[in-house]
């Protein structure tokens, strides 16, 4: 049976008057991959619970190199889902088609078995590149094809090469509001000619990540451990909870690893005085949540319940965290700053100065491109993100790392660039005595 | 007007309140009603005779220690309600609406042993625990509250102020009309019996003191000895037409007749009153940081722990208010304190008086624990049972 346990880090001590209090939760799952999945699903006989697609661009950029590559990590995804998943292929163009189970089969999803995998890898060897590119029908094919399963774990990973641009962006933006909660997707890019942000808008709102494939030869071993991550989530369709009392508001909630990613905005409400967030699928693994509540301010002396923080799967609590409000007039106490507070606070700053720095960048801004990559450098080395520097350091030269000073270099790549901004949500840890 | 006699007239039955005699299981003495302890024996008694407001005792290795105060039924206290909202304390502590940390029955507690007597003991904003104590008792025209203040530097002092207030109430109530040795007689007789009664009472509170600390010296080893719990001690008994009041320490007796002279019966034994006898004025005397100093008190430490006493006869009816400075420190003076209790005593109800006067306190920071205990003594008394 899986497990959580929340713990709170925060400074609950405020000064007089003071109304902001802000936690880092870190939530771990133990034991997720012993969970029945199966039988709290109510799946049939010989299935686990869990749904699978693939979905692979089909556009006529694909031709050669990619699409080759892409029907190779196709397959080796194949390899890779265990029997009794569901699980179906996606070619995806200006309209998606379903590659397997083969169009005339007379059921949407099937079981793996050994001979579905065959059959499988036959048929996506015979996909073939032509047509534009409208990511809009792949989701709703998707979509439908998860409609027929009645699994609580379902996951979609896409790839594509290209720009979403056989459609209006609105109908992207639609369909991803359609099918939102119904499945998480985690989506790649392969090459330099796609948008971040198109992808990232996906990942976010599907509750998944988006990545970089630089090399098609890449492409394989990403799927490959795609697979195995989303078949290692034994917990589907968790929340995070968040109750701030009577008069009170909550500013913000972002998990702040191992993404920065701000769930604000997906509130639904459990009852007046509580929140829900969804956090999709778990595997074993630990979530760092930044919770922040305005309270009213109390006399010194008070003590007050800021937020519980809690994990509920299916409705039940999991797990719950306590943020706490002290007043006090003890300025020793009160100028402590939590580390984790301040370490993601910087992190989630981090990824903003990356993220804007680039679009202005793209805007030919090179006034606020310099300014913000500038902050950028000087944050990832406040608070030790090597990779986020090293990233950084192929985009501008740096002058002076602590007063965030950079050049903007000329002539970079591409992929540099896409490569820092798909990796600019993702967080160091902050490092615990 | 009627006097204290008439009220007596009126009302003969004394016992009424109280219900019966306990008995001790152990050693057969007759206890007082709602004794804790047998007297003889000290076989712990348990009786709280079905009052639910009157906490009960824990012992801790056989030993008169109360540790905890829930109620003596065993009920589950899950259902305990905000103190500042009024909704319901969830399981992790806190109210489920407004996020207000749930107070223990230590915290804050409040009894009303007779419709015209009843306080509460509050933990107020500031400190982190209630070292204050109180402990009421009465019948129709007999009353005894005691308050005592644990001494914040020492840890534990509330287990001892709540074990010392209870033995002083309950050797208080031995000495009145339905206890084993009333003091009885005329009236100067019976301020000389209550005056040894008061003595005795602080005695006993203060062996209670004594027998907290040993406890935990012998629980806790040696950081426990070097540093013993302790307490103030104060107590006011209302016996017909006589007023006594007694004390070790700095916790307050009020005298506030409705129309007549307010006055402070007890004397502080603190620094600050030293400094007022020398000549210095009353309010800069209480502000100066050693005002709080107390030159008395209850505890292994302590050079005696004889109650001073003082004693008077109203001629009308009034409150009697029992307090610890965590009240009187903003509201010293005796006309000011009898203006603020009359403000909140409008409907004549102790209780409501009692906790609007800890609600005030808080409200002006409530930087110490909180007691105020209050006994209407008027003619009309009975009536309001």
């Amino acid at each position: 049976m899986a497990e959580f346990s929340a713990e709170v880090f925060q400074n609950e001590f405020l000064s007089d008057g003071a109304t902001d209090v802000h936690a880092i939760v870190s939530v771990t799952c133990t034991g997720a991959g012993t969970a029945d999945k199966g039988a709290a699903a109510g799946a049939s006989p010989g299935t686990s619970g869990v749904a699978e697609i693939i979905a692979v661009d089909t556009s006529g950029s694909m031709q050669g190199r990619n699409m080759e590559a892409a029907k190779h990590a196709a397959a080796v995804a194949v390899e890779q889902i265990p029997d009794g998943t569901l699980f179906a292929i996606i070619g995806g163009s200006h309209v998606a088609s379903r590659v397997f189970p083969y169009p005339n089969a007379r059921v949407p999803m099937v079981a793996m078995e050994p001979g579905a995998r065959n059959e499988a890898k036959r048929a996506i060897s015979t996909m073939s590149a032509s047509g534009g590119t409208a990511i809009s029908t792949w989701l709703r094919l998707a979509d439908d094809l998860f409609a027929t399963v009645p699994v609580a774990q379902k996951h979609l990973i896409l790839l594509t090469d290209g720009k979403n641009e056989s459609e209006p962006s609105l109908h992207l933006d639609q369909m991803i509001v359609n099918v939102m909660g119904n499945f998480q997707c985690d989506a790649r890019g392969v090459g330099d000619r796609w948008v971040v942000e198109e992808l990232r808008k996906i990942s976010t709102a599907l509750l998944g990540t988006v990545d970089l494939i630089a090399r098609p030869e890449d492409i394989a071993e990403d799927f490959a451990a795609l697979v195995q991550k989303s078949m290692a989530r034994g917990v589907a369709a968790v929340d995070l909870r968040v109750w701030a009392p009577q008069g009170s508001r909550v500013l913000f909630v972002k998990q702040v690893a191992p993404e920065v990613d701000d769930l604000t905005g997906r509130r639904t409400e459990v009852n007046p005085l509580t929140s829900a967030y969804p956090t999709g699928a778990w595997a074993d693994e630990t979530r760092d949540y930044h919770v922040a509540v305005r309270v009213a301010s109390k006399p010194v002396g008070s003590e007050q319940l800021a937020a519980r923080v809690q994990v509920a799967v299916g409705g039940e609590v999991a797990a719950s965290g306590l943020v706490k409000a002290k007043w006090t007039d003890d300025s020793t106490l009160t100028a402590r700053i939590s580390p984790e507070v301040a370490h993601y606070t910087g992190q989630a700053e981090l990824a903003s100065a990356i993220q804007e720095g680039l679009a202005a960048k793209a805007a030919g801004d090179e006034a606020t491109a310099t300014v913000k990559l500038g902050r950028a450098v000087q944050l990832a080395a406040e608070t030790g993100n090597e990779e986020a520097t090293s990233r950084l350091r192929k985009i501008v030269e740096v002058e002076n790392e602590e007063e965030g000073t950079v050049r903007l270099k000329r002539n970079t790549a591409k992929l540099d660039e896409m490569a820092l901004d798909t990796a600019s949500t993702k967080t160091t840890r902050v490092r615990r005595a | 007007m009627t006097s204290p006699d008439e009220r007596k007239e009126t009302y003969p039955d004394m016992s009424a309140d109280d219900g019966t005699l306990v008995r001790c299981p152990n050693c057969g003495e007759n206890a007082a009603p709602r004794a804790r302890f047998c007297e003889n024996c000290g076989t712990p008694l348990g009786a709280t005779n079905g009052d639910p407001s009157v906490p009960s005792e824990v012992t801790l290795e056989g030993a008169p220690l109360v540790v905890d105060p829930d109620p003596a039924s065993g009920e589950s206290r899950a259902q305990r309600s905000c103190a500042a909202c009024g909704g319901v304390i969830a399981p992790d502590g806190y109210c489920s609406d407004c996020g207000t940390p749930g107070q223990s029955e230590r915290d804050h507690f409040e009894e009303r042993p007779a419709g015209w007597v009843a306080g509460v003991c509050d933990r107020g904003v500031r400190h982190a625990r209630n070292e204050d104590a109180m402990a009421l008792a009465a019948s129709s025209n007999f009353a005894a509250l005691v308050v005592c203040d644990g001494v914040s530097s020492a840890p534990d002092s509330d287990i001892a102020s709540l074990a010392a207030s209870r033995a002083a109430r309950d050797v208080l109530v031995a000495y009145g009309p339905e206890g084993t040795s009333p003091v009885e007689g005329a009236t100067s007789r019976r301020i000389a019996g209550w005056t040894d009664a008061m003595v005795a009472a602080s005695r006993a509170a203060g062996q209670a003191v004594r027998g907290v600390a040993e406890q935990l010296a012998a629980t806790n080893g040696k950081d426990a000895a070097d540093d013993p719990p302790s307490c103030t001690f104060v107590a006011a008994v209302v016996d017909d037409d006589l007023i006594v009041a007694g004390w070790v320490g700095d916790s307050r007796v009020y005298w506030l007749p409705d129309s007549g002279q307010a006055e402070q019966l007890s004397v502080d034994d603190s620094w600050a009153q030293e400094m007022i006898a020398a000549g210095v004025p009353r309010a800069q005397a209480e502000t100066s940081p050693q005002a709080h100093a107390i030159t008395r008190w209850l505890g292994p430490d302590a050079p005696d722990t004889d109650a001073r006493c003082a004693a008077t006869v109203p001629s009308e009816p009034g409150w009697l208010l029992v307090c610890s400075d965590g009240l009187w420190n903003y509201c010293s003076d005796a006309h000011e304190m009898s203006d603020l209790v009359r403000r909140f005593a409008t409907s004549g109800d102790p209780q409501t008086a009692s906790a609007a006067l800890v609600r005030w306190a808080n409200a002006q920071g409530g930087r110490d624990n909180i007691t105020a205990a209050l006994a209407r003594v008027a003619p009309s008394v009975p009536e309001q049972r």
